[in-house]
């Protein structure tokens, strides 16, 4: 019994580093939704990177997950189509004809345009809203490391 | 093979020295943070120097906020750099963006009509909150880059010190309340 609750405890002690490593280091998540199809099916389990997310190493093409800007508890996955200080056309009914991405903003769209509430909808999103960038696909099993290049 | 007592004994420090430092940075993130603050924008609330706050992680993402609070949070033109506001518009509000910018103080009188300042109105959209800071004519915030969103919050001011007498300052602590009356 004494020796059961000390092992537990001990257990408890690493929780904090799993935390750590889960929050700055690498974190599997699951996908929801549809507005990445075809790169990413709904319930697909990717990696996230979490390190080295400075605006200088995030290149037009990378898969990113950052919070909505409409609701903070809610992540979102989509791809960079542009980058600070870039001048882009947004799509669909933007209230301008053209945009110059302010400093430190991403311009951020999903891969099927038809099911995608992105920066078409919300504007340019703040560097800070990023949490990590996507590596690959881990689940299910026969897609994993599928290429993540824009098709 | 049998280990020697000295190296047990470093592995078994490095462990409990990495599983200390996490659990502080999970509640660093998570639960409380006491740093300092600098800059004019806040005064009288907060002194331009020397000044530290306490700040509770749990409202952070903008979780329980109402209109009046202080909190800190990331510039959203430059995510590294922290900004300490006074939240003074909640989602749905309609805020009058900048009347001073017509104020004929500072500006000449072609420049007030141009400016507009009494007639820019926005609505808060969804997620996002208008914050200012409480020295208004020496602030940087939502009258010059907008609305923020609440995905930068950080944390909330509950307290502060002011350390300009040494650490004899952590007697001098006062609490931040939320200043806002509704007339």
């Amino acid at each position: 019994m004494h020796q059961g609750i000390k092992t537990t405890l001990i257990t408890l002690t690493w929780f904090p580093v799993l935390y750590t490593f889960t929050n700055h280091i690498i974190q599997p998540y699951c996908i929801n939704g549809f507005s990445m199809t075809p790169t990413f099916n709904n319930n697909d389990i990717v990696l996230v990177k979490k390190y080295n997310m400075k605006s200088s190493n995030l290149t037009k093409g990378d898969i990113i997950m950052f919070r909505s800007p409409e609701n903070p508890e809610k992540l979102l996955t989509k791809r960079i189509k542009g980058l600070q200080n870039e001048i882009i056309i947004p799509k669909k009914d933007y209230p301008k004809n053209q945009v110059k991405i302010p400093r430190n903003h991403l311009w951020v769209e999903g891969d099927n345009e038809f099911h995608s509430i992105d920066s078409n909808k919300f504007g340019p999103i703040s560097q800070g809203l990023v949490v990590g960038k996507v590596l690959s696909v881990i689940w299910p099993l026969n897609r994993i490391g599928v290429d993540l290049e824009y098709r | 093979m049998i280990l020697p007592e000295s190296f047990k004994f470093i592995t078994s420090t490095l462990s409990w020295t990495l599983r200390a430092g996490c659990l502080a940075h999970l509640i660093h993130e998570n639960v409380y943070e006491f740093t300092e603050t600098r800059g004019e924008s806040m005064l009288p609330t907060l002194q331009n120097q020397y000044d530290y706050v306490h700040a509770l992680k749990k409202y952070k993402f903008g979780r329980n906020l109402t209109i009046g609070d202080c909190i800190v949070a990331m510039k959203p033109s430059d995510p590294n750099h922290r900004i300490c506001k006074r939240i003074t518009g909640m989602p749905g509000d309609i805020i009058l963006v900048d009347p001073s910018s017509s104020s004929n103080l500072t500006n000449t009188e072609k420049q007030s009509i141009i400016n507009d300042g009494y007639n820019k109105f926005i609505k808060i959209p969804e997620g996002h909150v208008w914050c200012t800071g409480d020295n208004l004519c020496h602030s940087l915030d939502s009258r010059s880059y907008g609305v923020l969103p609440m995905g930068l919050i950080t944390g909330k001011i509950i307290a502060a010190n002011s350390m300009n007498i040494g650490i004899k300052g952590l007697c001098d602590f006062r609490w931040i309340n939320n200043t806002f009356v509704d007339e």
